[in-house]
């Protein structure tokens, strides 16, 4: 169909978003984009997710750190930021989830916001609750392999 | 504006580590819920750009045993938190001027009501706002945690009880930063101030806290200051 006129073509707000998990998630676009209408649907309604019309455009995840821009309509931003606080697990996978900033043309968001993190967790072997792990650091901070799962902790513990 | 977490071993992160993140969110400091986490707050103090505050938070079934916990950690922590959950708890926390918190006060089976309210105007002692469960429960349980939240917010509005908000996390992936709390808070009804002013409360009720406690401190009213000597 022919695309709208300029005046009357809906108004969008791009927000940065920023994901966390541990070291033994992936996560895609795909999975990402179903827990957050999931999300939006459960916490704001069909009809303010319909509303919101939340969309992920750009995805970006590697080595348990992530980066994403989201679309929401202009003046729905807080039900965006409420739908994407209440995303607790993707495909079974934990994720912090924080909104860098809020922009209104896709450049400006990744211009301002974005950073492409860098490369791979390195291992290294660490002594955490008096017994040998393996530990996977990134800058400052590392994840502890226990049996149970891992636990986050900064280079402070291991001094 | 503050967050208070759970710590390694009571969660999945160090205090450091929580530290570390709610510094890269944008929080003023960061409250340890400490149950058996036992952290160096110095030195993540002297690391992290943000205040954090050393509370404990005791854990009992009836009101006898978490009378001897706050009779224990009362004079070595900054913040005395009480987690209710039972009608009985809920009862006896918010008439102990020696409490600072009562947390989940509607958790499990707790409820509230306006005698309760009153009393914790009166004593001072903190109501918690737990965001937890909206933030990571879904259906029923979500519904009936909202519900229960805005039957609270009713009565702490009405009496005038003073409250304290937080997403309760249990690792740095659970923590959500302060804007995002807002945006969910307004969504079930809580105004964007309120929420802004429970998490501040926290700093607000630390700083008290170390206040009275310090050395200078001798009686109400009364305080040893520094001043020149006399010739």
């Amino acid at each position: 169909m022919k695309h709208l006129p300029k005046h009357i073509r809906p108004r969008w707000r791009y927000l940065a978003v920023e994901l966390e998990t541990w070291p033994d998630a992936d996560l895609s676009r795909g999975s990402f984009q179903r827990e957050l209408w999931f999300a939006a649907q459960n916490f704001v309604g069909d009809a303010g997710s319909a509303d919101a019309d939340l969309t992920v455009l750009d995805f970006h995840f590697s080595g348990c750190v992530g980066e994403t821009v989201v679309r929401a309509r202009r003046g729905y931003v807080s039900e965006a930021r409420a739908a994407l606080a209440c995303i607790d697990e993707i495909s079974g996978h934990s994720v912090g989830i924080r909104v860098r900033g809020v922009s209104g043309t896709v450049r400006a968001c990744e211009e301002r916001y974005l950073r492409r993190p860098a490369g791979v967790p390195e291992e290294r072997s660490v002594v955490f609750a008096d017994s040998d792990r393996t530990a996977l650091a990134r800058d400052t901070v590392l994840d502890v392999r226990l049996s149970s799962g891992f636990v986050g902790a900064t280079e402070l513990d291991f001094e | 504006m503050y967050e208070a977490a759970h710590a390694y071993p009571d969660g999945e992160s160090t205090a450091a580590r929580l530290a570390d993140t709610a510094a890269r969110y944008g929080y003023d400091g960061l409250v340890v819920r400490a149950r058996d986490a036992t952290p160096d707050y110095e030195a993540i103090r002297a690391a992290t750009p943000i205040d954090v505050v050393d509370a404990v938070e005791v854990v009992a079934d009836t009101p006898d045993r978490a009378s001897g916990g706050i009779g224990n950690y009362r004079p070595k922590a900054t913040l005395l938190l009480l987690q209710g959950g039972t009608n009985a708890l809920n009862r006896f926390a918010v008439e102990q001027e020696r409490v600072d918190v009562l947390t989940r006060p509607m958790a499990h089976d707790g409820d509230f009501n306006h005698v309760l309210a009153r009393a914790a105007r009166e004593n001072g002692v903190r109501v918690e706002f737990d965001l937890g469960p909206v933030l990571r429960l879904d259906g029923g349980h979500r519904v009936q945690a909202i519900r229960n939240l805005r039957k609270l917010r009713e009565l702490v509005d009405h009496y005038d009880a003073p409250y304290v908000v937080s997403g309760t996390p249990r690792s740095h992936l659970q923590l959500r930063a302060s804007r995002e709390l807002v945006a969910v808070g307004e969504t079930i009804g809580f105004s964007a101030d309120q929420i802004r002013e429970g998490l501040a409360e926290w700093g607000r009720l630390a700083e008290r806290n170390r206040r009275l406690t310090s050395e200078s401190f001798i009686a109400p009213g009364v305080e040893k200051a520094s001043h020149e000597e006399d010739d």
